[in-house]
């Protein structure tokens, strides 16, 4: 029954009909911009900027500011139909939960790829101004070019980014409390190396199987074998069972929740 | 309109609904035929159980035994099918508040496919929100959001209309408009509406027929207004006499009360009374009807209990 990217539509016009949505994105534009120039001016005038060694510092900062605001979205899409009361007309429509949840999902993915791009965008023309050479004889770890490397660590971060978000989205689904999906989210997001240094997968075999452990792929670039001497395949097989599980819990709940709000 | 046994068909069955959260029993074992054509009234005191079952036919919470047919499609079963049969508002009509009043309607136009820029205009005509409808919804008062609650609702032409409390908050101007739109949506594109309310005197003068439920459980349904050729129902009439008891065995029934005889009569057989009482030589004073109102009955049957 009807167009199912009608439903998206309508999800994309509730992120971006409101002005924090603008907000949040002309800040990242901005914090992106900023950084190569703050590099640029105190970094001394002897020594040379590279460019793409400028980039890889603002990726690394900035993604956190792109973490919190996709968070952000993502524990409203549900969590503020609850408390706005609109979920009740939402779900009296011809579609099933399903579908509704699901459009909604698709809709923070798409602001979370939007949001990189802004921040790819501007920090990387800011990068390319405030800079005094190319950097292409940088040397990396492997034998990358540092095109080649900076892509993989913004691969490596939007990966973190997109567990966040998902993580976000089911606390925000099950919940149905934003500020609680955003707290939590944004914790597991700064606490992540403290519970990897107290759950030391060298000691503690069972650590291995926890997401913390394997979020921040980034160390795979230099290494074969990761924390607890895992595999980058074993990794990525974890990521992949937990991402399922978040979505899965929040299906099944959205699907059966009773709407009494 | 000419109808056919297909319409005649109840636009909504509950069939034995029962919901239950732990050991308690909010609604239970209802079964109701909701005819089409009809202004529905569903009444109880505050807590009986009318938003429960409300949200029952709309599919918002789960039923936990019985069933809930729309036009024939379970609501348990056939979702989609069933909910396409719906306008509802549900409790509060809670809109997008930055959006405007407009692009909210676009918003439920866009989940139903078929649905034309005119349609949405006509609707924005018919509930009478005019150029505010290009306001965002912050700036609505209640009435006016409730107007919109209605527009949403009427977008995909329903079949069945439910509105829960829509008078809630609403000024008497906008409870008789309300009233006047329900009726010309009822004649005149055969909707039929299912509204719930604790007030009965609104509901005495909006309703065809009306449920009461109290504690959760169907507990009378009444019809309001005679339909066709139904007959009139008896009522109570109080003949104000100089001698009760000779009226009473002139008669041969009736009970005495406060100086007159109470005889249960139709409208014809009081004129043939009156007759026969002036005509036995008894003095008659007054007529009066004692057909008790609603509000009478409606206390009657549910007690005047407070909230269970």
């Amino acid at each position: 029954m009807g167009e199912f990217a009608a439903l998206i539509h309508n999800e994309n016009i509730k992120i971006y009909s409101r002005v924090r949505t603008w907000i949040m994105l002309v800040i990242l534009a901005v914090m992106s911009a900023l950084f190569p120039v703050l590099i640029y001016y105190t970094s001394g005038s002897d020594s040379s900027i590279e460019l793409w060694g400028s980039f890889q510092i603002t990726i690394s900062i900035a993604f956190f500011l792109n973490t919190i605001f996709t968070v952000v979205v993502a524990s409203d899409s549900v969590a503020g139909e609850f408390t706005w009361g609109t979920i009740k007309l939402l779900l009296i429509r011809p579609w099933s939960r399903s579908k509704i949840l699901l459009s909604k999902y698709i809709s923070v993915v798409l602001f979370s790829l939007l949001s990189t791009g802004v921040l790819i965008a501007f920090g990387f023309a800011s990068s390319a101004i405030f800079s005094s050479s190319t950097g292409e004889g940088m040397a990396t770890a492997a034998s990358w070019s540092p095109a080649e490397y900076t892509f993989l660590i913004i691969m490596c971060q939007y990966i973190v980014l997109f567990l966040t978000a998902a993580i976000a989205f089911m606390v925000s689904t099950v919940f149905r409390a934003s500020g609680l999906a955003i707290g939590l989210s944004l914790f597991i997001m700064f606490a992540k190396n403290i519970f990897i240094s107290i759950f030391n997968p060298e000691r503690y075999e069972w650590a291995k199987y926890l997401i913390f452990t394997h979020m921040d792929l980034q160390g795979y670039l230099v290494s074969k074998t990761g924390p607890g001497g895992v595999s980058l395949g074993f990794a990525v097989t974890i990521l992949a069972v937990y991402y399922v599980l978040f979505l899965l819990v929040s299906w099944m709940v959205f699907r059966k929740r009773d709407v009494s709000t | 309109m000419i109808k056919t046994t297909d319409e005649l068909e109840p636009v909504a069955r509950l069939q034995g609904v029962t919901k239950k959260i732990g050991s308690k029993t909010l609604v239970g074992d209802l079964t109701l035929d909701i005819p089409p054509g009809q202004i529905f009234g569903f009444l109880g005191p505050n807590g009986a159980g009318k938003t429960t079952t409300i949200r029952m036919m709309v599919g918002l919470i789960s039923i936990s035994r019985g069933d809930i047919l729309i036009c024939g499609r379970s609501i348990k079963d056939e979702f989609e099918e069933a909910i396409a049969n719906i306008g509802a508002i549900v409790e509060n009509p809670e809109m997008y508040k930055f959006l405007t009043g407009y692009q909210n309607l676009r918003q439920y136009a866009r989940m139903v496919p078929g649905i034309t820029k005119q349609r949405i205009d006509e609707v924005v005509e018919l509930v009478g929100l005019g150029k505010r409808i290009n306001d965002r919804v912050k700036t609505y008062s209640l009435g006016m959001r409730q107007r919109l609650g209605v527009a949403q609702a009427l977008l995909h032409r329903p079949k069945l209309l439910i509105l829960d409390e829509p008078t809630n908050g609403l000024d008497p101007q906008g409870i008789r408009e309300l009233r006047d739109y329900l009726r010309r949506l009822c004649q005149e594109e055969g909707t039929t509406v299912f509204v719930s309310s604790h007030l009965l005197s609104e509901m005495e003068l909006m309703c065809d027929r009306i449920a009461i439920i109290q504690n959760g459980r169907l507990v009378d349904v009444k019809q309001l207004k005679a339909v066709g050729n139904a007959t009139v129902p008896m009522g109570e009439t109080l003949f104000e006499v100089d001698n009760a008891e000779a009226a009473q065995e002139l008669i041969g029934s009736g009970t005495l009360k406060s100086g007159g005889l109470v005889v249960e009569a139709a409208r014809e057989e009081i004129a043939e009374i009156n007759a026969r009482l002036v005509s036995g030589g008894i003095k008659v004073y007054s007529i009066k009807m004692l057909s008790r109102s609603l509000e009478d009955q409606f206390l009657e049957i549910t007690g005047g209990e407070g909230i269970g």
